[in-house]
């Protein structure tokens, strides 16, 4: 898809903002954040070119501008859906009844925690306070706020949204989103070890020698030997197989 | 009981529109103080009225100002509207509602240190903010109360609008600082302190937006008038947001000293049939107070005798129907989440406090988790850079001792059925 699109344009739309707002700050590193709120805005989200663009802008290592990108949540390093549902899942939200409002909205468009829908038109997360507890469960639909949310309401909302009279204006979409626009392996953070932190032996625990077993079994078996000539490649293999159960 | 200084025309008068504004008085003092006032008064006159910072930490006002050292290098001045403490929404909405209160207290707060550039750092989920408070300062701008040589005297400020994206921990203090300067939000070691060495390691005050919207009026009707109200040691007004199991949650805005009753009843009392069991009085970094603290007096220092803190004025009530477990959880994962991942105690203990929480919640718990989460909690407190790993300890800590029967049922859940299957 990337290769699809007009990152040229893109770039001339976002460059003369740049300029004014590196212009503001006494240092131009400042702008970062800035800069690539300009970018999402036009693309949706920011893409490798943007960083790219972004550490061109400030003479910066193209690292540093992904590993700042990186830290903050709200900047997409993967595309989304035109509409990004974010429900409130804080305290003041949770006493008033978010987790109902969760549950229906992951049931009505089939999706969890950091998944975008298939057709691409929805992604769902929840998120931690969005300072407006006086109205609770609230939520931000592309960032502008949805209050009192009621099941009704959601349905209201959902319709609105795929007739297009939505009041909100959806998110410039300039790539297929995926499954998920999260990087890295986070959704599988939890391993097995972590349920088994107080008893050692539980599947995965610090004491569990299933995958040692299982390396054994593996040296012990001579077509398997054969197959695997090196004693490291032996051991990373191994180590997937531990990992993929 | 409610009183009105920073939300007077709150829902009433489109207070964004700088004519309306000008029109109730507003950027006179701002005038009067550029002509009239040097900056040694304007500082004298806010150590006198008392006023503790309103973000957070309660810090006096004036002398915080006082520490700048006086070595000849440009100053800045950063207004931290980075709201995010759960349960708080006075920020946003005094954002969102009276955008020229705000800026009309940074340039009195950037006059009274001497700085000539300031900055505003307004969290990311804020888009509708960010846009208020941009419109509202090029009016402001063009009414010739922001820019170089005021009201013909030698005194300039820039103010810079600058957007945050999504992290909690940037609205302490140095983490906000290193994301203004473009880095990731990592709270600095300190000292050195922000008034030595803040932004572009030149001095820096960092005040919260409420702090700053007060100057104005504390200027308007004399320090004595906010010294006045309320308790000796903890003067003044504040708007606290009260949510949770009440019947009009809001922005209320009292003087410190009202009762926690009083400021329950403000929002409606419990819902109807309830009683409320226990209430979070400093939003969620605070330890929980419960029924029979009712009638304690809701100011920096009563607080803190009890064990918890003011914090940035967000009231939680809990009725009798909460489940505290998910609560801690809530709040837990919150922390776990927000973790900026510099200090270990922090990064791993609120990681595994969440994943002990969720294995409780999942009817997996053991009898000793709930021991193990209070030591967890113990010792990651006090060791890390920031106070973001020392919140996760006060509320988990206070429920658990409160409601340890709530959690042991949790725990009995799985013994039940274990015992179900074994028959």
């Amino acid at each position: 898809m990337s290769e699809q699109r007009d990152f040229q344009a893109v770039l001339a739309q976002v460059k003369p903002e740049a300029d004014r707002l590196i212009a503001q700050y006494p240092q131009s590193r400042s702008a970062l954040l800035p800069i690539l709120h300009a970018f999402q805005n036009v693309e949706g989200w920011v893409s490798p070119e943007a960083i790219d663009a972004a550490a061109r802008m400030l003479g910066l290592e193209r690292s540093v501008v992904e590993s700042t990108a990186s830290f903050y949540t709200l900047f997409f390093r993967r595309p989304v859906g035109t509409y990004m549902l974010q429900v409130c899942r804080n305290m003041s939200c949770q006493l008033n009844g978010a987790e109902e409002i969760m549950s229906y909205l992951r049931e009505k468009l089939n999706v969890g925690h950091f998944e975008t829908t298939y057709d691409g038109r929805f992604s769902y997360e929840e998120v931690e306070c969005l300072a407006a507890c006086d109205r609770a469960p609230c939520m931000q639909v592309n960032l502008e706020f949805v209050y009192d949310l009621t099941r009704e309401k959601i349905d209201e909302m959902l319709r609105a949204m795929y007739a297009g009279t939505f009041e909100t204006k959806p998110l410039p979409q300039t790539a297929k989103p995926e499954h998920t626009w999260r990087v890295g392996q986070e959704p599988q953070r939890r391993s097995p070890g972590a349920r088994g932190v107080v008893d050692p032996n539980d599947p995965g625990g610090m004491g569990d020698s299933s995958g040692m077993r299982m390396l054994e079994r593996l040296v012990d078996d001579p077509l398997l030997i054969a197959a695997r000539p090196t004693n490291e490649r032996l051991v990373r293999d191994g180590a997937e197989i531990v990992r993929d159960r | 009981m409610t009183v009105k200084v920073l939300t007077e025309g709150i829902g009433e008068l489109n207070l964004r529109d700088i004519d309306v504004y000008t029109k109730r008085g507003g950027y006179e003092q701002w005038k009067r103080v550029a002509t009239e006032l040097k900056p040694a008064d304007v500082i004298d006159l806010v150590s006198k009225s008392g006023l503790r910072g309103r973000g957070g930490a309660g810090f006096p006002t004036g002398r915080k100002w006082q520490f700048l050292p006086n070595n000849g290098h440009p100053r800045y001045m950063v207004c931290n509207c980075d709201e995010a403490e759960p349960g708080t929404f006075k920020d946003r909405m005094l954002l969102e509602e009276t955008p020229h209160q705000i800026i009309e207290g940074m340039l009195i707060g950037s006059y009274a240190i001497g700085s000539h550039h300031a900055f505003i750092y307004i969290r990311g989920e804020f888009k509708r903010g960010h846009e208020i408070f941009t419109k509202a300062l090029a009016e402001a701008r063009a009414a010739g109360f922001v820019g170089q040589k005021l009201f013909g005297t030698d005194y300039g400020l820039e103010i810079t609008v600058h957007r945050g994206a999504g992290a909690y921990i940037c609205g302490e203090e140095t983490a906000l600082l290193n994301s203004l300067e473009g880095k990731r939000g990592e709270p600095r070691l300190k000292p050195p302190f922000p008034a030595v060495q803040g932004l572009y390691s030149e001095p820096t005050v960092v005040n919260n937006v409420e702090t700053l919207a007060y100057l104005p009026y504390i200027l308007k009707n004399g320090p004595e008038w906010f010294a006045k109200a309320g308790p000796e040691k903890s003067p003044g007004f504040k708007v606290v947001s009260v949510s949770g199991h009440v019947k009009r949650a809001g922005n209320f805005e009292v003087a410190l000293g009202t009762t926690l009753r009083e400021l329950l009843a403000l929002a409606g009392g419990p819902r109807d049939g309830h009683r409320i069991v226990a209430v979070q009085p400093g939003g969620g970094s605070s330890a929980c107070l419960f029924e029979e603290h009712l009638d304690l007096s809701y100011d920096f220092d009563t607080m803190a005798a009890n064990k918890t803190m003011l914090g940035s004025g967000a009231i939680v009530y809990f009725d009798e129907t909460t489940d505290f477990v998910k609560a801690a959880h809530a709040l837990v994962r919150f922390y776990a989440h927000e973790s900026c991942g510099q200090c270990s105690p922090c990064r791993e203990g609120g990681h595994w406090l969440e994943l002990t929480l969720e294995r409780l919640l999942h009817g997996d718990g053991l009898q000793s988790d709930i021991d193990m989460m209070l030591a967890i909690a113990r010792q990651l407190t006090g060791i890390n850079l920031c106070p973001l790993g020392d919140s996760i300890e006060p509320f988990l800590a206070s429920v658990i001792r409160r409601f340890e029967s709530q959690f042991r049922a949790y725990v009995k859940k799985k013994a039940v059925a274990e015992k179900a299957v074994m028959a």
